[in-house]
């Protein structure tokens, strides 16, 4: 789910920066630190949408650096368990399928799709029911529900299934 | 963390920061990240290079999935959800899948027939109802 939060980080401004430019700078500088990054907390932070407010600034000893407390809106990506939602095929094989919601990867498992889906290797392998109707293969939309999440320092990594009432292909690419 | 591992958006377990905050349909976000590309377009030639891969696959991906494209329809689709005492997470959820029967509705929102919760089957398929109607008038 996105979410429009405000988060708080401290920027280390050069001297050189100080003048009338200082407020651009310093926004130019969070844009570049922060728009992209991950973390498991806030997910993924797509773009900064405003600046609240900036702090007084603190000169670091020694080094004449200046440290600024800033207070910045902007639009996140989280990932949660038991969260549904719409995701494109990215790549499939007999393990089961990738898929991605924007910024995040979701891998659901050949045991997490429904049974009568049986998997069809070749140029574009695919997960087919036995009567042909239904066919998940790359960029195809599914909808799925999130049953884990792995954090580690730079990304969310999730775990989805596809075997629950209401689930699985929304579009299929061939017949759409 | 022993906050994660209880975290279940069915319960609507996302956390104290996160059920505060304002949540976003796809619509909303698609409303907004065009628009801050847009402003990149204005100043530079290749925007595409100004932008982190994250933006850019979010932005993609919005695109895509948005059920409501004009910036008026999105509005009316808050307003009509948010007559309903949904809790933000809710709202953005059932705006952003569109269900089309009460069961598929609580299928996705589990937390909307929980114990003291007002929601009986009659107030949501007005719901469905409305929803329903916006995206006819488009």
């Amino acid at each position: 789910m996105f979410f429009h939060i405000v988060l708080e980080r401290n920027m280390q401004l050069h001297p050189r920066h100080f003048g009338r430019h200082l407020r651009d700078n310093l926004v130019a500088k969070l844009v570049k630190d922060v728009e992209g990054t991950c973390s498991g907390r806030h997910g993924f932070v797509v773009a900064i949408t405003g600046i609240e407010n900036v702090g007084k600034g603190l000169i670091r000893d020694g080094t004449g650096f200046v440290t600024f407390p800033v207070k910045y809106q902007c639009v996140v990506f989280r990932p949660f368990k038991g969260e549904i939602l719409e995701a494109v095929v990215t790549m499939v094989n007999k393990m089961g399928f990738f898929a991605e919601a924007g910024p995040v990867q979701i891998f659901v498992s050949n045991h997490l799709i429904p049974d009568d889906m049986e998997f069809q290797s070749g140029d574009m392998p695919n997960y087919t029911t036995s009567d042909g109707s239904v066919k998940i293969q790359k960029d195809s939309e599914v909808r799925l529900k999130i049953i884990g999440t792995r954090v580690d320092a730079t990304e969310i990594f999730c775990i989805g299934t596809i075997k629950d009432d209401f689930l699985g292909v929304i579009n299929d690419p061939v017949t759409s | 963390m022993s906050g994660e591992e209880e975290e279940n958006a069915a319960e609507l377990k996302i956390g104290d920061e996160f059920l505060k905050a304002k949540c976003l349909m796809n619509c909303e976000v698609a409303v907004i990240l065009e628009h801050k590309y847009e402003q990149l377009q204005q100043m530079s030639d290749d925007p595409l290079n100004q932008v982190s891969q994250v933006f850019e696959k979010s932005l993609q991906y919005v695109k895509r999935f948005s059920r409501y494209k004009n910036p008026d329809a999105v509005r009316q689709v808050r307003e009509i959800l948010s007559r309903y005492q949904l809790a933000e997470f809710e709202l953005c959820v059932l705006g952003n899948l569109c269900p089309e029967t009460v069961e598929e509705a609580i299928a996705m929102v589990p937390s909307i027939k929980t114990k003291g919760r007002a929601h009986d089957d009659e107030a949501i398929e007005k719901m469905l109802n409305d929803l329903s109607l916006i995206k006819k008038f488009e």
